[in-house]
């Protein structure tokens, strides 16, 4: 057990499960008073085979796989790869449904800073700001809603086009919504800016040199807060971001405090081109004909999700299964960026660090362990077969509840 | 049997347990409102202390049972015990010496100690780091805490709190000149409650529940009650030896009086809670030390140069 | 330097390249090369071509061969695609950590779910899969199927 000595050199388990993660992923630790000395991070818990999966299922069906490897930058994903079969079997998607994922990644990037927000205030313990922002990252959800007729996982995408329209009722709505977000975001940057603790507790704090983020492959507002002035939506257009004028804000902070004027700049960036991609939208049809089976080739797709640079790469066999999809979600890029940003940092700096690249681990792994021995039999198990495999299973590694369960009685009896 | 009745009902347990249970719900409601949500229902922290202790009491293999066990009781205890000797709505408290002050202030000190203790001998990482970081914080703002309420009393030139209050009700309006000593003493009172900004040593974020995290059940249940009322304690501890006017009243009219004060008291600490964000133990020291600790020491040097007015 | 002149530069360096490079959109080029080949033009594109970041590491089951392609990029929005194949038996690759420190994860994901060793990798912990995963599975290769 540790005694005054250990603490000299610690060892905190920072998840699987933790209150700051709020998925599961392993940050193991060692402290040195308060101060980090030493970091060693453990990825992979999210895995759920969805690569695999993706060749197994049709291109339509991967289409709503894909957009369940994460709940937040849904859309992100789906176009990702909707782009990259539409270049694979050449497909010329109408002007308008290019403006519409437009329109959806917009809205989506708006929900998604809003909510990393909340989440950095409740990761310094500003929960004000959490509930505030959360509050208003409704309006955006509810616009969402109405548009394509979820909160996340919009569905909108298809091969070949999107699947709803938007009529000149919801046009209105969205300008309306945008308007109040825009007064709210504002007041924001206010809080953000100028709040004594929050700032404190933002600035100087998870460095990361320009320099370091380049060698890292830190992509996204990561790297926009070190002055890496990469956007893929201006560098490599897609969509109908080619024919909207747009500001990629930059930082030279290289701190959290950087990445939060980043983000909350892009937020009024993101108001300003919903404007104007709703006052072009051109008339025309949402889709054209996909074929059921694409020709074999293969397609590189890149996308600028909330969070970065999002890669998919596809490659057909002429069926109407894909042969591989490779996804590379922003996350992987930037967690790698994390350890170098904890170096000498307290212990309380861990937190909000880790949040300032707004991970999402679910995106990052993809995949979970199927395994292959798992008993053939049966695919369904009654409640009491899972309680007595559940016993077997301890019972095999060497632990046997039943003796505790007689010692517990002895103890109370 | 009066005796018996003012440690067990009133102003001893019972009514710090209920004005406890007010306080915790007076402070959430304030700050779920500030935070633009609907807030708890007024019996929820009684639901929640009454949950607590019918849960099952599970105590880790590793834990020192002795001390484990006793760290909650110790911390209500001490935290009952002070308010005898602090006057509520009158200009005496229920029991007092010459010397009650530095009683009082230690007597408050406990708490923090038990937290230590506890978190300690859970001996999980999380808690031992949460209770190491209670203990740092403590050296911080105790030492604000005490020169502020020292500079009143060096200003009424006693060391009992009753007769504290006594003096600036014979001399009105002295009470203002100790404003600066009052500012501090909130401050810290803030650390010392573990509150935003100074919530370090329970930092959800960091470390799970601090030296709370392997406690459950009935003595979870008795360490939010010290909680608390601790919290109740250190506003009436201020009230008296920062507010001390209207304490010549009648019983109802003086009890609401000190009821205000205490509710405006914790008012600044769900306010605080809502507006900043934690600081980090290394900032919270040098703001402590850097800002609070010079301050209060101005306030002393302020009451001293005074007195030597009042005495010619 | 547009992606033709790319190519033609690729073409007129590394003879073994002619008919291996392709430029199938603007800003996407795909070049082939065998394994013997892969070390000099992965230097001559970093270093000299300025696909200066990784976006991805993709492996795939081709059959025949196990296929690895690095996705290299330019800050200019350029993307290209170097693909190699290894044999069957016993895949191996160098790895490339040393002009991309962050190679690292996408290459423990080649061993992990392709079951292609990374030759001089640091040691560390594997990616995707657990621990206790059993040895010699390897979930992307086609032959695998899950069962549950």
């Amino acid at each position: 057990m540790h005694d005054l000595r250990d603490l000299h050199d610690v060892k905190v388990p920072f998840g699987p499960q933790h209150p700051a993660l709020k998925e599961p992923e392993s940050f193991l630790i060692s402290l040195r008073g308060e101060k980090i000395t030493s970091m060693s991070v453990r990825l992979g818990y999210n895995h759920r085979g969805i690569e695999k999966a993706c060749e197994e299922r049709t291109y339509v069906q991967d289409v709503y796989l894909l957009e369940r490897i994460c709940g937040i930058c849904s859309h992100s994903h789906s176009t990702c790869f909707v782009q990259a079969v539409e270049e694979i079997a050449g497909l010329r998607v109408p002007e308008r449904a290019l403006y519409i994922r437009s329109l959806i990644g917009e809205l989506e990037r708006i929900h998604s800073h809003l909510l990393w927000l909340g989440v950095a205030g409740h990761e310094v313990g500003f929960d004000t700001l959490l509930m505030y922002a959360w509050r208003d990252r409704e309006v955006v959800m509810d616009i969402l809603v109405k548009l394509t007729g979820n909160r996340v996982n919009y569905g909108i995408n298809t091969i070949g086009g999107v699947r709803r329209d938007i009529t000149a009722d919801q046009i209105q709505e969205v300008l309306e919504a945008v308007r109040a977000l825009e007064e709210k975001t504002k007041y924001y940057i206010q809080v953000a800016t100028e709040e004594v603790t929050f700032v404190k507790r933002m600035s100087g704090v998870g460095v990361l040199l320009p320099e370091d983020a380049v060698r890292l492959g830190a992509v996204g507002p990561t790297a926009r807060a070190s002055g890496v002035d990469r956007d893929i939506r201006r560098d490599d257009p897609y969509a109908a971001y080619a024919r909207i004028p747009f500001k990629v804000p930059t930082s030279t902070h290289n701190d959290v405090y950087g990445r939060a004027v980043v983000r909350l700049s892009e937020l009024m960036e993101s108001y300003q081109m919903i404007r104007k991609i709703l006052k072009d939208l051109p008339e025309g049809p949402l889709t054209v004909r996909a074929p059921r089976k694409v020709p074999a080739g293969e397609s590189l797709s890149r996308y600028e999700a909330p969070r970065g640079e999002d890669v998919h790469y596809v490659k057909s066999n002429g069926t109407e299964k894909p042969e591989r999809v490779k996804v590379r979600a922003p996350t992987l890029a930037n967690i790698q960026a994390v350890s170098r940003m904890l170096e000498d940092r307290y212990l309380a700096d861990l937190p909000i660090v880790i949040a300032a690249i707004d991970p999402c681990f679910s995106c990052t792994d993809r995949l979970i362990g199927v395994k292959q021995e798992a008993r053939r039999k049966k695919d369904t198990m009654s409640w009491e077969e899972v309680r007595v495999s559940g016993i077997r299973w301890y019972r095999e590694r060497g632990i046997d509840f039943s003796s505790l369960n007689k010692e517990l009685e002895r103890w109370l009896g | 049997m009066n005796a018996l009745f003012q440690i067990i009902i009133f102003p001893g347990f019972l009514f710090l347990f209920v004005f406890g249970l007010a306080a915790e719900f007076l402070d959430r409601k304030f700050y779920a409102r500030l935070q633009n949500r609907v807030g708890p229902p007024w019996f929820q922290p009684l639901a929640d202390f009454i949950k607590l202790v019918g849960k099952e009491e599970v105590i880790t293999e590793t834990a020192d049972v002795a001390v484990f066990r006793v760290a909650p009781l110790f911390a209500l205890a001490t935290t009952v015990t002070a308010i005898f000797y602090i006057p509520l709505w009158h200009e005496k408290a229920l029991l007092s010496f010459e010397g009650d002050i530095i009683v009082v202030l230690y007597l408050l000190t406990i708490p923090s100690l038990t937290y230590f203790l506890g978190g300690w001998y859970s001996r999980s990482i999380f808690s031992m780091i949460g209770a190491v970081r209670s203990l740092t914080q403590l050296f911080a703002y105790e030492v604000p805490l005490f020169l502020s309420v020292l500079a009143a009393a060096l200003l009424a030139n006693t060391w009992s709190l009753s007769k504290m209050t006594h003096f600036y009700a014979v001399h009105p309006w002295l009470w203002v000149c100790n404003a600066i000593g009052f500012l501090v003493a909130l401050i810290a009172l803030l650390g010392k409650l573990e509150k935003v900004p100074f919530d370090i040593p329970e930092a959800e974020t960091e470390m799970v529940a601090g030296s709370f995290t392997e406690y459950g059940g009935r003595l979870l249940a008795f360490f939010r009650m010290a909680l608390d009322i601790e919290m109740v304690v250190g506003a009436s501890l201020l009230a008296a030896v920062f507010l001390p006017w209207g304490l010549g009243l009648t019983f109802l009219p003086g009890f609401l009086l000190y009821l205000l004060k205490t509710v405006l008291i914790i008012g600044f600490i769900s306010l605080s809670r809502a507006v900043f964000a934690r600081l980090r133990l290394d900032q919270m020291l040098g703001f402590c030390w850097k800002y609070l600790a010079p301050l209060a020491f101005l306030q002393v040097l302020l009451n001293l140069t005074l007195k030597g007015f009042l005495v010619r | 330097m547009s992606l033709e002149d790319i190519k033609a530069g690729l073409e007129q360096t590394f003879p073994f390249l002619q008919g291996a490079v392709s430029v199938p959109r603007p800003r996407r080029i795909f070049v082939d090369v065998g394994p013997a080949h892969t070390a000099e033009v992965m230097e001559h594109v970093v270093l000299r071509l300025g696909f200066s970041s990784l976006s991805a590491i993709t492996g795939l089951d081709e059959g025949a061969t196990f296929g690895v392609i690095y996705h290299v990029n330019t800050p200019q929005g350029d993307v290209l695609s170097l693909k190699t194949h290894l044999e069957r038996t016993s895949p191996a690759v160098k790895t490339v950590t040393g002009y991309f420190p962050s190679a690292d994860i996408y290459e423990r994901e080649l061993t992990d779910l392709l079951g292609i060793q990374v030759k001089g990798l640091a040691p560390g912990h594997r990616y995707p899969l657990p621990d206790s995963w059993p040895a010699g599975e390897y979930p992307l290769r086609k032959g695998w199927k899950a069962v549950c």
